[in-house]
């Protein structure tokens, strides 16, 4: 339970800074919304004929950019990203700041088993992720309630933000798995941003090329396609498999952790 | 010299990683643009049907798009995010890893003046990030005309392709100024991406809002391609506000680093 205090007080401050930044791109993007509301009708038509790639380099896709939510979609994959930065950031340096700030020996000698020891800061980055997302369903909620003349659209946000988090949990597991069970935990800062780097960029060229819709297993920011989501909710398909990596890179952080050599 | 050589070394492989990387992407990227071409060539079609205002409101930005330097320039964005990631990375931990790593006072115990390490450090990033313009050039120069359809504006590519290195040196840069600001960087990657990824973003808010001073906020603005392939050359304004901020991160690094207190471990 230390241990959970300690992790939580020590990300405060950086957990602060990006819900600051979050806020402020929510509300800094969705000003812009003002301006397209009024060719929103017009454009929709034309959009809908343009070829999928086209759609792509608008940053449009299938959505409907003249209501708010149909906006915030487009907005999404920006927010998207940034959540997913974080999360793989985050775990991937809880586990491995011990060996690089040389307090692995200090904590291992405490009398904490190693998988306890992996439970705490588990737990103490599910919170800050939560807390997280937690800032960004109110943020969204309140920025397009504000913008939106009758019905609500806190169902589509709900679904949205429960999207976010499981490209977050994954994330977040696979960037303590790479730490806890790799052998370079000095570097294991830098392989969770390439793989999460990689995997945006290839989610990017499925969409341009509009012809490789199958290498979208590969990309977890595929899974929640933001017009998707908005239309039906997430796929059952792809929440299956995104709490399956989930769970993967668990049983490999556990089983490669309880038995390193520390640095 | 020793530390230039030092340096240059220690960086070699994660450059030549980066460099690969963005060559794959360029080469990934535009191996789909013939398919790409055929459907704009379509659409082209429908938008004629369409009215006047329309197409004058989306119309133009589609024609330029659909042609290979509109595409690459599409393209280029994403290159020069990586550049610009890769470029602030090296000039933040190449100055901070001394500190992180407790190599410091063995550094500063040499007979060298700190100004004297400062500006090799700086030289062989810059050596580094120019050797990494000039494989990606070469790369997407050959890449580009393979699949080119049409004869297309070599000079213009020419020059979208060096805004690249351009965008790197700001970014170099801010990341030496960063490293002076944040004296205790314990890891260099999340200040990095964090503030990367916050101009990368302001950018896609910023563009639907056109011209207007807010294009000085986000360097990935700096070198609009539009206007590169239109006209020709660079905004003057955004080159000398780019010169600019090089200088003065350079500055305030050079002076800061000069004076600064370095702890021994």
């Amino acid at each position: 339970m230390n241990l959970y205090r300690r992790e939580m007080r020590a990300h405060l401050k950086s957990l602060l800074i990006w819900i600051a930044g979050i806020i402020a791109m929510l509300a800094a993007g969705m000003g812009k919304f003002t301006g397209m509301e009024e060719s929103g009708a017009a454009m929709n038509e034309l959009m809908a004929d343009m070829p999928k790639a086209l759609q792509a380099i608008m940053g449009i896709g299938e959505l409907d950019i003249g209501t708010p939510i149909g906006y915030y979609g487009v907005l999404f994959l920006y927010l998207l990203l940034m959540a997913a930065i974080h999360a793989s950031m985050l775990g991937a340096a809880i586990i491995s700041k011990e060996e690089r700030d040389k307090t692995a020996e200090f904590l291992l000698v405490k009398p904490l088993s190693r998988g306890r020891l992996l439970l705490c800061k588990l737990l103490a980055a599910l919170t800050q992720v939560l807390i997280f997302n937690l800032v960004m369903l109110t943020g969204s909620i309140l920025v397009i309630g504000s913008y939106t003349e009758g019905e609500s659209s806190a169902g589509a946000i709900l679904s949205l933000m429960a999207g976010m988090l499981l490209v977050q949990l994954i994330f977040l597991t696979v960037g303590m798995a790479i730490a806890g069970a790799g052998r370079h935990p000095k570097r294991a800062v830098a392989y969770s941003a390439a793989v999460m780097l990689l995997t945006f960029l290839l989610s990017m060229a499925i969409k341009i090329s509009g012809h490789i819709d199958y290498m979208g297993v590969f990309t977890p920011f595929y899974y929640v396609d933001a017009a998707a989501v908005i239309d039906q909710g997430i796929g059952a398909g792809y929440a299956l498999l995104s709490l399956g990596i989930t769970a993967v890179a668990l049983v490999v952080l556990f089983a490669g952790y309880n038995r390193r050599d520390m640095r | 010299m020793n530390m230039y050589l030092y340096e240059l070394k220690a960086y070699r492989n994660a450059t030549m990683i980066w460099t690969a990387s963005m060559t794959g992407l360029v080469l990934l990227m535009m191996a789909m643009y013939p398919s790409f071409a055929g459907d704009a060539e379509a659409f082209m079609d429908v938008l004629a049907s369409m009215p006047e205002s329309v197409v004058q409101a989306i119309g133009i930005q589609i024609d330029s798009i659909a042609s290979l330097l509109g595409y690459y320039s599409y393209i280029f964005l994403y290159v020069s995010l990586c550049g610009a990631i890769q470029a602030m990375h090296l000039g933040s931990s190449i100055l901070s890893k001394e500190t992180r790593e407790k190599t410091a006072d063995f550094l500063l115990a040499k007979p060298v003046t700190r100004g004297a390490i400062l500006i090799s450090k700086a030289l062989a990033a810059l050596t580094l990030l120019l050797a990494t313009n000039i494989v990606y050039f070469g790369a997407a120069s050959l890449i580009a005309s393979s699949v080119a359809l049409e004869p297309y504006d070599y000079g213009a590519f020419a020059l979208i392709s060096f805004s690249l290195l351009l965008l790197q040196l700001i970014f170099l840069a801010i990341g030496i100024a960063a490293a002076m600001l944040l004296p205790r960087m314990k890891t260099v990657l999340p200040v990095t991406l964090g503030t990367v990824f916050a101009f990368f973003v302001l950018t896609f808010i910023g563009s639907s809002s056109g011209n207007g001073k807010l294009r000085y906020v986000t360097p990935f603005h700096y070198f609009d391609r539009a206007y590169i392939i239109q006209h020709g050359s660079y905004e003057t304004g955004f080159v000398a506000a780019s010169l600019v901020i090089i200088a003065v991160c350079l500055l305030f690094g050079y002076l800061r680093y000069r004076s600064r207190d370095v702890h021994a471990v």
